[in-house]
């Protein structure tokens, strides 16, 4: 139930990241785009390892030695997300400075003005 | 006209392939068998409770190394798109002056109070990786946050470009160093055996898993303020 | 009848959370905008970390450091947003009557 909403709304994210990518034409809001791709991505991997009344996969007070295997979450979705997300950031970085040098260019953000490439 | 018609046509057929997704989803009710594999050996071959780190820091440490290859190009690629010559921008010629202006009192006093609190709390999540949530790369992000801090409220404030190079390659190359260390001493890249176990939840524990975190930290830390130094003016 | 408390004042910092989303959307320009993403979403985290401090009394001392970071660093970080908008010349709205931070800027001769 609770990785069912979870679920629905990491796709959701995904759908409007891509909406929101497609239609405008300023550069930093397709921008924001992807990146609101990325993160509901993120959401949706996380929410496809949960276990039913599984808890968080570190041994502490909440979670004893021996019933780790019986209630832990899946490990390997977060360690996975965990990489993603840095690599997300850093193409972000690459996006913007690329946004900056094309500013400087024509003086303007819209993408309209980019022809050159356009048959 | 034909453009919205595609798009409306691509988020029609994604939303039907999501909603099957999420019609046909059900919890698993126990661990996969790899999963629990990882749940159980990490705790005891490794002497780690943070199973997430132990995964990344030993059983996938190929990814981790992989993606600290990622990181440096981002930034050679950045200072590569924004280090050569750049013409001023579109901002008119009287708010342009030699010196950048101040920052207001305000910034200026929430960062004397906030920079070390930052660090201080950027050093706890990085030592902290093997004992509960944390690791290299959240403790790295941290680091850079502050040193944007800094950047924000203080205009003058060059960071040593050179150090930061300097220093960031050098965590790397001991990184890979402490990796065939582990291929030669123990059992394998980036095991970490090869420095004692200790006990269990202990501080110093998990062999070696502290100080990749640290490596890993410093190394983050580094790039992600060289990336945001880049992008000043 | 205490967790009855905690999960009201929670509701009401999702409600304030709301607000501060839709005040976001509706507002005519910038300033405005950060003026009702910050305010109402600050509030909207204390009442939420109050109403889990009721749920868990234990996490009390923790909690009220979360809430003091927090008011330490939305209004700084929003004010210095506002600042660089007015620095790049963002237009206000139409009917806007005083601008308080140009008048002291001719004031002091172009400074900060």
């Amino acid at each position: 139930m609770i990785s069912s909403i979870v679920l629905i709304t990491g796709l959701l994210l995904i759908l409007i990241g891509l909406w929101g990518l497609l239609t405008h034409r300023n550069i930093l809001r397709i921008i924001i785009g992807f990146s609101l791709m990325g993160t509901g991505t993120h959401i949706v991997t996380v929410a496809i390892g949960y276990v039913r009344n599984g808890t968080a996969p570190i041994i502490d007070r909440a979670l004893d030695l021996s019933e780790a295997t019986a209630r832990a979450v899946d490990p390997i979705a977060s360690a996975l997300v965990v990489t993603a997300i840095v690599i997300g950031m850093a193409v972000t970085a690459v996006m913007l400075a690329f946004a900056i040098r094309l500013y400087d260019s024509k003086k303007t953000l819209s993408i309209d003005a980019f022809t050159e490439s356009k048959w | 006209m034909i453009w919205r018609l595609f798009v409306v046509v691509a988020i029609v057929s994604f939303a039907l392939v999501f909603a099957s997704l999420a019609i046909g989803y059900t919890e698993q009710q126990s661990l996969r068998p790899l999963a629990e594999s990882y749940v159980r050996l990490v705790p005891h071959a490794l002497g780690a409770p943070n199973v997430i780190t132990g995964i990344l820091l030993n059983y996938r440490g190929f990814d981790t190394l992989g993606e600290v290859a990622v990181l440096f190009m981002v930034a050679a690629s950045v200072g590569l798109v924004l280090g050569a010559g750049r013409s001023p921008r579109g901002v008119s010629t009287e708010d342009r002056s030699d010196e950048p202006r101040p920052s207001s009192e305000i910034v200026r006093s929430g960062t004397e109070i906030l920079v070390p609190l930052v660090s201080i709390f950027a050093a706890y999540i990085i030592m902290n990786g093997h004992l509960s949530a944390g690791g290299g790369f959240q403790g790295g992000a941290v680091i850079a946050s502050s040193v944007l801090l800094m950047l924000l409220a203080y205009p003058q404030y060059q960071p040593n470009l050179e150090f930061l190079s300097i220093t960031e390659s050098a965590a790397g190359v001991l990184f890979v160093l402490a990796g065939i260390a582990g291929l030669v001493l123990a059992g394998g890249f980036l095991d970490n055996r090869i420095l004692p176990l200790g006990q269990f939840g202990a501080f110093f524990s998990a062999g070696a898993i502290p100080l990749l975190s640290v490596l890993l930290g410093i190394k983050v830390g580094c790039e992600l303020s060289v990336i945001l130094e880049k992008f000043r003016p | 009848m205490m967790e009855l408390i905690g999960s009201i004042l929670v509701l009401l910092g999702a409600i304030f959370h709301f607000s501060a989303g839709l005040g976001m959307l509706r507002m005519p320009d910038a300033y405005t905008r950060m003026q009702a993403g910050t305010k109402a979403s600050t509030l909207g985290n204390t009442l939420v970390l109050a109403g889990l401090a009721i749920h868990h009394p234990g996490w009390s001392l923790k909690l009220l450091i979360i809430v003091y970071f927090v008011l330490m660093t939305n209004p700084v970080s929003s004010h210095a947003l506002a600042r660089a908008a007015h620095g790049i010349r963002i237009p206000m709205a139409g009917d806007t009557g005083i601008d308080a931070l140009r008048d002291a800027r001719q004031k002091n001769g172009g400074g900060p």
